[in-house]
């Protein structure tokens, strides 16, 4: 359990400023294409 | 959903292309990207959302859509000099024209609707009735710019049918150019030269 905690603990500090930045422009790319589009599939609706 | 597949097609080629050149790749430098997420909200709450959206009135969506849209084109007009954006945006403007034109929803027609779901559930809907998400059953002849509602389809062969419009068609290839190109003109991104101006100004 220890063991995990530190490469959890070693992962997070491996995360810095950039990843963040690249991780929100990648969603907010998504969230732009989601948002602006408007394909259907009648997904809501029994077949 | 569909349109993602434009987003992961053009993630793909970038990395392709930048280990080819033997370059970095690196995320398009997005400029305001959280107006993208203030955007999207209204559509969250009122037309994704289990719980909210069946609370929430056809009028209030359909504003709350148009309003979303507008946003997003404002976060177009932030970004307008990274390459794709403009595709982006015109695809954008297309769907808020049709949308706006036919009372805040996307017109589907009941004959393509007609090969998304049974024709007893298109019954039940009838004319006028919302269909999807952003959708609403209407007749060719009640349509305005019927050219730019979702009227494209899949070839009937495929498993997974889904409605498309004009406007989708240029978001997803502005999506896949944006990703491609990082944001930099072609020239450029083939050229491997990295600009700076663009890394500073996406850091405003």
């Amino acid at each position: 359990m220890k063991t995990q905690f530190a490469k959890l603990f070693v992962f997070s500090q491996k995360i810095n400023r950039q990843h963040i930045q690249v991780a929100f422009a990648l969603l907010a790319l998504v969230l732009f294409v989601l948002g602006a589009s408007a394909p259907d599939d009648g997904g809501l609706i029994p077949r | 959903m569909i349109l993602l597949v434009a987003i992961l097609a053009g993630l793909v080629v970038g990395l392709s292309l930048a280990r080819v050149q033997k370059r970095p790749w690196t995320v398009p430098p997005l400029r305001k990207p959280w107006l993208v997420i203030i955007a999207f909200l209204p559509q969250f709450f009122n037309l994704y959302l289990p719980a909210t959206r069946t609370r929430v009135s056809d009028d209030l969506a359909a504003a709350g859509l148009i309003v979303s849209l507008v946003l997003l084109l404002v976060f177009c007009w932030f970004n307008r000099r990274l390459s794709g954006v403009w595709l982006l945006a015109l695809g954008l403007f297309f769907n808020l024209l049709v949308i706006a034109a036919n009372g805040g929803f996307m017109p589907i027609s009941p004959q393509t609707a007609s090969r998304l779901v049974s024709p007893e559930s298109l019954a039940a809907l009838g004319n006028g009735g919302r269909f999807g998400y952003k959708d609403i059953l209407l007749l060719p002849e009640q349509t305005r710019l019927i050219w730019l509602s979702d009227h494209f389809l899949l070839p009937e062969g495929f498993p997974y049918q889904v409605a498309f419009s004009l406007g989708d068609m240029f978001i997803a290839a502005g999506a896949f150019w944006l990703m491609v190109t990082q944001g930099k003109p072609l020239e450029e991104a083939l050229k491997n030269k990295p600009k700076n101006k663009i890394a500073k100004e996406s850091e405003c």
